[in-house]
């Protein structure tokens, strides 16, 4: 199965250094000692690292999130092969890459808008078969989170609200 | 099974308008039974639908759209069930379940100011109000108490009480908003139906910034509170319940409603007087679709008003990027605007406006933004955060004047049940289109206060509604050019009285449901049982 939170056979594993060329591996230095089940999977979790721009993914909602994308998109796994290959190949930047594919109308633009809504907005899919599978662990809440609550979870006690939240962030970083 | 239900006043929906009349009159000591179309609203099932949501800025996208009686939904797919009938598109939003669409609402609770009632006399535009805003002050009062409303005194709405409560706590955006436009622009808090401390058996306010599509705290007042008032109080609550004819007798007086059940069985219910509060598109729509032989063009139509008239608020709007930190999204989503454009002689020129100044988070729209611009890598944190600390956003709330060609109507088109589905005819006039030129000085003088940068307009000649639905069963003195009197009383039926936004007769500037709540109280109270019932007794 492949789902990145079932870590049961260590040893036929990936290390997913092994899928990048040293430009994607410039890119998510991080992630380099990351192992995946397979090469598909391993390209998701390249190219998660790559459009989300985070030093961290959370295992087990990347598991979810490729479970959810296979499951709308058989042929997302080629897909995203595909493309962690052309980036490797062309050294594609992060910022370019949307505009890249839609220039040249490839038949893999669709793929990096499907995991940047999977990663900031926890949606996977689109219209009547979209389904959400993160909110307050969405990336759009996690990189606010020093500051903001996701609407429906409370914000304080009555009347925090009026506090000015610059001069708290930047109280949080002088305790550092 | 017919005939079985029957009480001294039948009401026609369980929203906040139907649910407050039931209340009131139960007090009475009338026996009271409302009919409901949809079906139960439980808050948490609510809270966790949206937090699964995947259009969160789809404030329908959490509510059950019942099979039977369907309301409009555009997203993702637009389910045809309002037809558009043009020129100008008319996404009305509504809620048909227990408690009505103030389930998902700002709480903003407005009174008219008192040029509002007078705009014919005053500037010779639109009608007057067949009362006074002095008439509807202890009405307001009343309705502000039940509610739980505070907010500034200077919003131009005069008040001989003070409100029941404190304003809410000024979120921190608001402040730094209201100081660097003064004093050219005095920026007020809100009045809203929202708790600035424990109210009624409800908590204070804290800031889950979700008002819009749902409270997780009932720290605001909205329908669902209401109807759970009526049923406490004795009110009989028959939900699944669509009404689909009213029938009167050969003198015109009321005698029952028909209403269809989930299986489509047909029940008959009989009453005395009969309250009709399915909002001002469904209520026009039941009166319409009521023709009889005596009154072929519907019923309370003999001026061919029903329907007619349909106002709302159109806005448009400006955002952009301060050159500080706002962090918009802390505390309740609707706290502040400006005033000073509701009334004055420029009303004779152009439309009056209030200028409302979001504090919705930004993360979700700018998230939006972002994906579709392909923003990704480090630059998406970089971009996300600078946009949901820096953006924000006002828009204007634009007032319509009352014209016959607007109107809501029976389509040929039919519903699951084989119930018409409501047609809308709508435009947005010179009036207005300068109004809203007229507030775009405003935007960029604001923008520039602020120093924005990034200024993005909405779409010229665009305009996005506020759902306010107003005007459709105007109230007037003249039975001729009106649906109903300013107790709500149907001009043609002595027993049917209408409770909604829809028998405001103009739409002003702000929305309009304490209005229609302050009215609603009016009419319940002049239908004291003592007063109609006996009537209705001692005519046999
Ligand atoms: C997103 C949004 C935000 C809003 N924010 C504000 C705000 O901040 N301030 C404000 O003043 N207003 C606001 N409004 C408008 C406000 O919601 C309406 O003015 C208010 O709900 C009108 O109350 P009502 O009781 O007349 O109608 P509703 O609340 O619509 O209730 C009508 C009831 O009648 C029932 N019904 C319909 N047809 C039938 C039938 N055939 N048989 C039996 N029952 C039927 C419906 O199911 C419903 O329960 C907002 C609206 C929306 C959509
Ligand atoms: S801010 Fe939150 S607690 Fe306050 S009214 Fe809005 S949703 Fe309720």
């Amino acid at each position: 199965m492949n789902c990145l939170n079932e870590l049961k056979k260590p040893t036929r594993r990936v290390l997913l250094k092994g899928l990048l060329t040293a430009y994607t591996a410039s890119l998510i230095p991080f992630a380099l000692a990351e192992t995946v089940d397979t090469p598909e999977q391993g390209a998701f979790v390249a190219l998660s690292a790559i459009i989300a721009g985070r030093q961290s993914l959370d295992p087990v909602l990347a598991g979810m999130l490729y479970k959810a994308l296979v499951e709308q998109d058989p042929g997302f796994p080629q897909a995203a092969k595909e493309l962690l290959a052309l980036i490797n190949q062309r050294q594609i930047d992060p910022m370019q890459l949307q505009k890249t594919l839609d220039d040249e109308k490839s038949s893999l633009a669709s793929v990096p808008r499907k995991v940047a809504m999977a990663w900031f907005m926890g949606v996977v899919g689109s219209g009547a078969q979209a389904r959400c599978l993160a909110y307050e662990h969405a990336l759009n809440a996690q990189i606010v989170a020093d500051v903001l609550k996701p609407p429906t979870y409370a914000y304080g006690a009555y009347g925090s609200w009026a506090r000015n939240p610059t001069v708290e962030l930047k109280k949080e970083v002088n305790n550092v | 099974m017919s005939d079985q239900l029957s009480a001294d006043i039948v009401i026609i929906g369980s929203g906040i308008c139907g649910a407050m009349a039931a209340t009131h009159l139960l007090k009475q000591g009338a026996s009271v039974l409302i009919l409901e179309a949809g079906g139960p609203i439980d808050r948490g099932r609510v809270v966790a639908a949206f937090r699964n949501s995947t259009r969160k800025s789809d404030w329908m996208s959490p509510y059950t759209c019942s099979d039977i009686a369907p309301h409009p939904i555009y997203k993702p797919t637009d389910n045809g069930y309002l037809v558009q009938g043009g020129p100008y598109p008319y996404p009305a939003e509504y809620i048909r379940g227990v408690g009505g669409t103030t389930w998902h609402w700002a709480a903003q609770a407005w009174r008219l100011v008192p040029g509002d009632m007078r705009i014919k006399t005053l500037y010779n535009l639109g009608v007057d109000w067949p009362m006074s805003y002095e008439e509807l002050d202890p009405f307001y009062q009343q309705a502000e108490e039940i509610w739980g409303v505070s907010g500034a005194e200077n919003t131009g709405s005069p008040r001989s009480q003070p409100f029941p409560m404190e304003p809410v706590t000024e979120p921190y955006a608001m402040r730094r908003i209201r100081e660097r436009l003064a004093p050219a622009f005095p920026v007020v808090g809100n009045t809203t139906a929202r708790n600035s401390r424990a109210y009624d058996g409800r908590p204070a306010c804290c800031g889950n910034n979700s008002c819009q599509p749902i409270c997780p705290i009932d720290a605001q007042y909205h329908g669902g509170i209401a109807i759970q008032t009526a049923v406490d109080a004795g009110a009989q609550l028959q939900v699944n319940a669509v009404v689909y004819r009213i029938e009167h007798d050969d003198k015109g007086h009321i005698v029952a409603v028909h209403y269809f059940d989930a299986d489509k069985q047909s029940h008959r219910v009989t009453g005395k007087t009969f309250i009709l509060a399915a909002n001002g598109i469904e209520s026009p729509k039941l009166l319409l679709m009521s023709a009889s032989d005596k009154y072929p063009n519907g019923l309370a139509n003999s001026s061919g008003m029903v329907g007619r008239n349909l106002m709302d608020h159109p806005s448009t709007s400006l955002t952009f990027d301060a050159d500080e930190e706002l962090w918009l999204g802390r505390g309740p989503q609707s706290p502040s605007s400006i005033n000073t454009m509701r009334d004055g002689e420029f009303r004779s020129e152009h439309a009056p406006y209030r200028l409302d100044f979001t504090n919705i988070s930004r993360v979700n729209s700018a998230t939006d933004a972002l994906i579709t611009a392909g923003v990704y890598g480090a630059e998406f944190e970089k971009q996300l955060r600078h946009r949901a600390a820096f953006e924000m956003s006002l828009k204007d709330v634009l007032e319509v004047l009352p014209n016959p060609e607007n109107r809501i109507s029976l389509s040929d088109q039919k519903d699951k049940l084989g119930l018409p589905k409501p047609k809308v005819n709508y435009a947005i006039d010179e009036y207005t289109r300068k109004g809203a030129a007229r507030s775009h000085k405003d935007f960029a003088r604001i923008a520039e206060m602020m120093g924005g940068t990034n200024l993005r307009y909405s779409a010229e000649g665009s305009f996005a509604n506020n759902q306010h639905i107003t005007g459709t069963m105007s109230m007037g003195i003249d039975p001729k050019t009106s649906v109903c009197d300013s107790y709500g009383r149907t001009h043609d039926h002595d027993n049917l009285f209408i409770c909604s936004t829809g028998v405001m007769p103009t739409s002003a500037t702000m929305n309009s449901t304490l209005t229609a709540a302050a009215l609603t109280l009016r009419t319940a109270q002049h239908i004291l049982p003592n007063r109609i019932i006996a009537t209705e007794q001692g005519r046999g």
